[in-house]
């Protein structure tokens, strides 16, 4: 019995000891590579890290630069239309597929599976869809719509909103999953109180499910976040950042100078400002959990 | 779970809404369907976007098994191999791994554990290039340039803050008194985890699994850079296939091959759809 | 023992001395981005020429873009693991051998006669430090005119404009016919690439000065206005719907006549091969309008880099390595493969395996090098590092997708963009 508990005991001692080396890790990984990164954008490095200090000379360079500053008007642009569109697609589909539906399975793989295809040849593809002369414009013409038109890609003030679409189209199936896996772990209970309240379903969806899953909505909010901020593939395969530098976003910039360009220090640079800038959806957002919970507190 | 009370007309919209989704959806597949069915001539004398004129099979046995790639002329069966050595064990890892985080981070309330969460939830945000030269470095300590358990070091390492944050943010529903009960019972860490975190885990396991099975099967960049010659990913051969400025773009047996490399994730999703299912909570709290 | 065996023994010991003596087992490892199609099989071809000489080839291809190898490369570099050799060209030459050591390769060079047979514009920038530590493969070249032939016989023309003056009023008639003068993709090489072909036809000259050697006064001058200014006028005549495509989705219909000209490099003509498009038939080839009257050649060539990698046995293999690039054999077999011109100007093309635009490009250069008019891209990087090609690359792309810049603005921001980075 005693030698039963005491290996018990160590397995205990052994497991934690090991998630809490899996934690470290896992922040070490983050601490450590941010870290690094901010210091080499210090320093001249080009192709290789070279640890020779200069200050802010790249973050001057960029701030100054044409290219970047489009990058981050696009970005802002985007990455609304990308996580409010997908976001709300994907609740949509999560609240539609829940109503017991016939071919679920099929229905929920059809909208999950474009996240399976690169994002190479989602661009490649969405490409030649919105093409004028060759996809969507074309065949909508060619059915007698004469003065159909749908150019998004190759106009400069609206190329970005086309990004939109092909992120969206390709994001959203996850969205939808993750909404899912939520709305399926809520208790049998709460549909059946809802249900007696006599709500109508989308007051019942909205008021008191989503509500009920916000830690997954919230998960599913950082994912989209994530998935805007680095975006690289799909602007290079979709538009190559044209026309011109229309639809350029900021990782497009920091790939540019870190591998293209050969300058690490700026490229560097570039990847700080962009993490710098999460920090504008970030602190908004904590302050707003601290105000929700002290509000909380003093009802308590 | 609405009861079918709802009136056969909204029951129609419903599914109406739906195939229109599932339509916009599709239509990108469609096209890429096509085009593996499509010779190169024909592509290149009329358009990339248009039907076969006939349902050859070539650009599929192509793709599958002999196209030229490196020097080999094996198409990309052997890639896809390596793919399966790389993306299975790093996606059970990681998502193992992720679970045990996110249940230590929602349910054994330390100190502190809100921060470390948030620290590890920035990891999501990190940008792929900036990390390529400073794991180029920690292989390079570890010894492990080059070598398959260096790039699984690097997806799985990756994946934790994504496994963890799905994980974490999961678990923080499960009924506290399941746990307090279950200590009183005298059960400790691991027993938990192992006794009733995992058994209600499946949902947020499968989307977990489907997150980083995917995101680790269609990753290019590190594992080009981290791995010789044979034993790159699929994604070497796709990327070898639709990169291209001074050649011919052999659209054609580039959609095959993009369509051959997509089974597994479909199949992933596929087979994880059982696990959608409702209510493992219900009943157990009782 | 007889004296006829003793002999024989003597000379088996001495022979197998002799070849435990020869240490190095030939060896080459390489990295290149050349995996697949044409440009895979002109490596094959490469290692198989290597191989006849006793080489251990193990060429591991990096797929995707120069980049992606560069970053392979890179993090070989950190890993301390050098390839024998990697695709390297222009300017990256000198900047990557600043950071890894190369071999000096002047001996093997010297034993051959292929320095007095090279462009010694392109030969400059293999000798970095004034040592030859990289090797040209192959050149192609970038000021290559496409017509269409369908085009031009709505037009009544029946050769490609030598002028800028005659393309201006062929492409004027094609707008009038209805056809879209000009067909391009608009991705941002390509715009830079429209912009140095414009300037390299008005002003070889104007261009050396510029844009390879980056100076203020030659930027700020009227040469590089009127290119933007030619430009310009270029860009009305493209279809915006291509702007961010691959070149080759409009190929099939620049061949059926809805374009007329197209300006790429001489890989094109391999693509239009494959898509079994006739030269002369469906298009014609030649050189772009040119204002200087004597030739001018604007040039993009791949080259292999020497890494010294202090191993005896790679060592043997780079030597060997050096001396098949050199010679006239792989020249011939690489560039019938990729469609590319040798670097060797004495090479005879005249077999069938080339195209008549090859042989085209091959004179052009031979009258180029005489002419000391050979230029280096500045959109394929062989003008200036990367750093510099990005920064006025920048400007150039968004010049010809945003209409409302005009020539004058394009040109205060090349200015500005030359200062920021020289």
């Amino acid at each position: 019995m005693n030698a039963a508990r005491r290996t018990r005991d160590v397995l205990e001692g052994l497991s934690r000891l090991f998630a809490a080396l899996v934690l470290a890790t896992a922040v070490c990984y983050v601490v450590g590579f941010t870290a690094w990164t901010t210091w080499i954008s210090f320093t001249d490095s080009a192709l290789l890290p070279d640890y020779t200090f200069v200050g802010f000379k790249h973050y001057e360079r960029l701030l100054g630069s044409r290219v970047f500053l489009v990058a981050y008007g696009n970005l802002a642009i985007y990455g609304v239309g990308f996580i409010v569109g997908a976001a709300a697609t994907g609740l949509l589909l999560a609240i539609l597929i829940d109503q017991k539906i016939r071919a679920e399975n099929a229905l929920r793989t059809i909208y999950l599976y474009p996240m399976a295809l690169s994002f190479v040849v989602t661009g490649t593809v969405w490409a030649w869809l919105l093409n004028p002369d060759i996809g969507i414009e074309n065949f909508v013409r060619g059915l007698g719509w004469d003065n159909f038109r749908f150019d998004w890609l190759i106009d400069s003030d609206l190329a970005i909103y086309a990004v939109v679409i092909a992120a969206l189209w390709q994001a959203s199936g996850f969205a939808m999953a993750l909404l899912l896996a939520g709305l399926r772990s809520l208790d049998a209970d709460i549909y059946k109180a809802a249900q007696i309240d006599g709500a109508s379903p989308a007051r019942m969806y909205l008021r008191i499910m989503v509500p009920a899953i916000w830690p997954i909505v919230v998960s599913v909010l950082v994912i989209l976040l994530q998935i805007a901020i680095k975006t690289y593939d799909l602007v290079r395969a979709l538009t190559a950042g044209g026309p011109g530098i229309a639809t350029t976003l900021p990782t497009n910039v920091v790939y540019d100078y870190m591998f293209q360009r050969g300058e690490m220090g700026a490229g560097s640079a570039a990847a700080v400002m962009l993490l710098l800038s999460l920090l504008l959806v970030m602190v908004p957002y904590a302050l707003f959990q601290r105000l929700q919970k002290r509000r909380q507190q003093r009802h308590d | 779970m609405i009861d079918a009370r709802a009136n056969a007309g909204s029951r129609i919209a419903l599914y109406a809404v739906l195939v229109v989704f599932a339509l916009f959806y599709l239509m990108p597949l469609l096209v890429v369907v096509l085009n593996s069915f499509r010779s190169f001539e024909e592509i290149t004398r009329s358009s990339v976007l248009g039907l076969p004129t006939a349902l050859r099979t070539d650009n599929w046995a192509q793709a599958w098994g002999t196209y030229c790639l490196a020097g080999a002329c094996t198409g990309i069966k052997p890639y896809m191999w390596n793919s399966l050595l790389i993306a299975i064990p790093a996606t059970l890892l990681s998502t193992l791994l992720g679970a045990l985080n996110g249940y230590v981070l929602s349910l054994w309330r330390f100190r502190g554990a809100s921060l470390v969460f948030g620290v590890i939830t920035f990891g999501v945000f990190l940008p792929a290039q900036m990390k390529l030269v400073p794991w180029a470095i920690v292989l390079r300590e570890l010894g492990l340039s080059n070598t398959i358990n260096g790039l699984l070091l690097v997806h799985v390492v990756q994946g934790l803050a994504f496994t963890t944050l799905f994980c974490r943010n999961y678990y923080v529903n499960v009924p506290q008194d399941l746990i307090k009960a279950a200590r009183i019972d005298g059960a400790g860490f691991l027993q938990i985890f192992r006794r009733i975190i995992l058994p209600l885990s499946p949902p947020i396991l499968i989307v977990t699994i489907i997150w980083q099975f995917t995101g680790i099967w269609n990753e290019f960049l590190y594992g080009i850079t981290f791995s010789e010659g044979p034993q790159r990913p699929v994604t070497a051969a796709l990327m070898a296939l639709s990169a291209n400025i001074a050649q011919a773009r052999e659209y054609g047996i580039e959609s095959a091959a993009v369509l051959i490399a997509a089974l597994p994730t479909l199949l992933v999703y596929l087979f994880g759809g059982k696990y959608f299912v409702r209510g493992l909570t219900a009943g157990a709290v009782k | 023992m007889t004296r006829h065996h003793r002999r024989a023994l003597l000379l088996a010991c001495s022979l197998g001395l002799a070849h435990t003596s020869l240490h190095a087992e030939p060896r080459l490892t390489v990295i290149s981005q050349w995996s697949a199609g044409a440009e895979g099989a002109a490596m094959d071809a490469f290692g198989n020429l290597v191989k006849k000489e006793g080489v251990t080839w193990q060429h591991s291809p990096v797929s995707g873009f120069t980049t992606d190898m560069m970053n392979k490369l890179r993090a070989d570099i950190i890993a301390g693991h050098l390839p024998a050799a990697a695709q390297l060209k222009g300017p990256d030459i000198k900047a990557w051998s600043a950071i890894a050591p190369t071999v000096n390769m002047n001996d093997v060079v010297a034993a051959s006669d292929f320095p007095q047979n090279v462009s010694p514009d392109l030969a400059k920038l293999h000798k970095p430090q004034g040592n030859w530590i990289a090797l040209p493969l192959h050149i192609y070249r970038v000021n290559t005119l496409y017509a269409s032939k369908k085009a031009l016989d709505r037009i009544g023309a029946t050769a490609l404009p030598r002028t800028w003056d005659e393309f201006n009023s062929m492409a004027g008639k094609m707008a009038e016919a209805g056809i879209t003068p000009v067909a391009h993709g608009g991705i941002a090489w390509g715009d830079t690439m429209y912009f140095e072909l414009v300037l390299a036809g008005i002003s070889p000259n104007a261009y050396q000065r510029a844009i390879m050697q980056l100076d203020d006064q030659a930027l700020r001058g009227p040469e590089v206005l009127a290119g933007l200014r030619q430009l310009r006028q270029l860009t009305q005549w493209m279809n915006p719907s291509n702007a961010g495509q691959h070149w080759s989705v409009f190929l099939p219909a620049l061949m059926r006549g809805e374009y007329g000209f197209l300006m790429m490099g001489g890989w094109a003509s391999g693509v239009l091969k494959r898509g079994k498009f006739q030269e002369g038939k469906d298009f014609l080839c030649g050189p772009t309008p040119n204002d200087s009257q004597r030739p001018a050649f604007d040039m993009n060539a791949d080259s292999l880099v020497f890494w010294d990698t202090r191993n005896p046995d790679l060592l043997a293999g780079q030597k060997i390595a050096a001396k098949v690039v050199m010679g006239k054999e792989f020249a011939r077999t690489f560039t019938q493969i990729n469609g590319s011109v040798p670097v060797r100007t004495d090479v005879d093309l005249a077999d069938a395996g080339y195209q008549d635009c090859q042989r085209d490009a091959a004179r052009n250069l031979k009258e180029a090098i005489a002419a000391n008019q050979v230029l280096m891209s500045l959109g394929h990087n062989m003008a200036q590092p990367s750093g510099v090609t990005g920064e006025l690359r920048d400007v150039l792309t968004e010049f010809v997708h945003n209409k409302r810049i005009t020539a004058e603005q394009a040109q205060q921001r090349l200015v500005k963009a030359a200062d920021a980075v020289r």
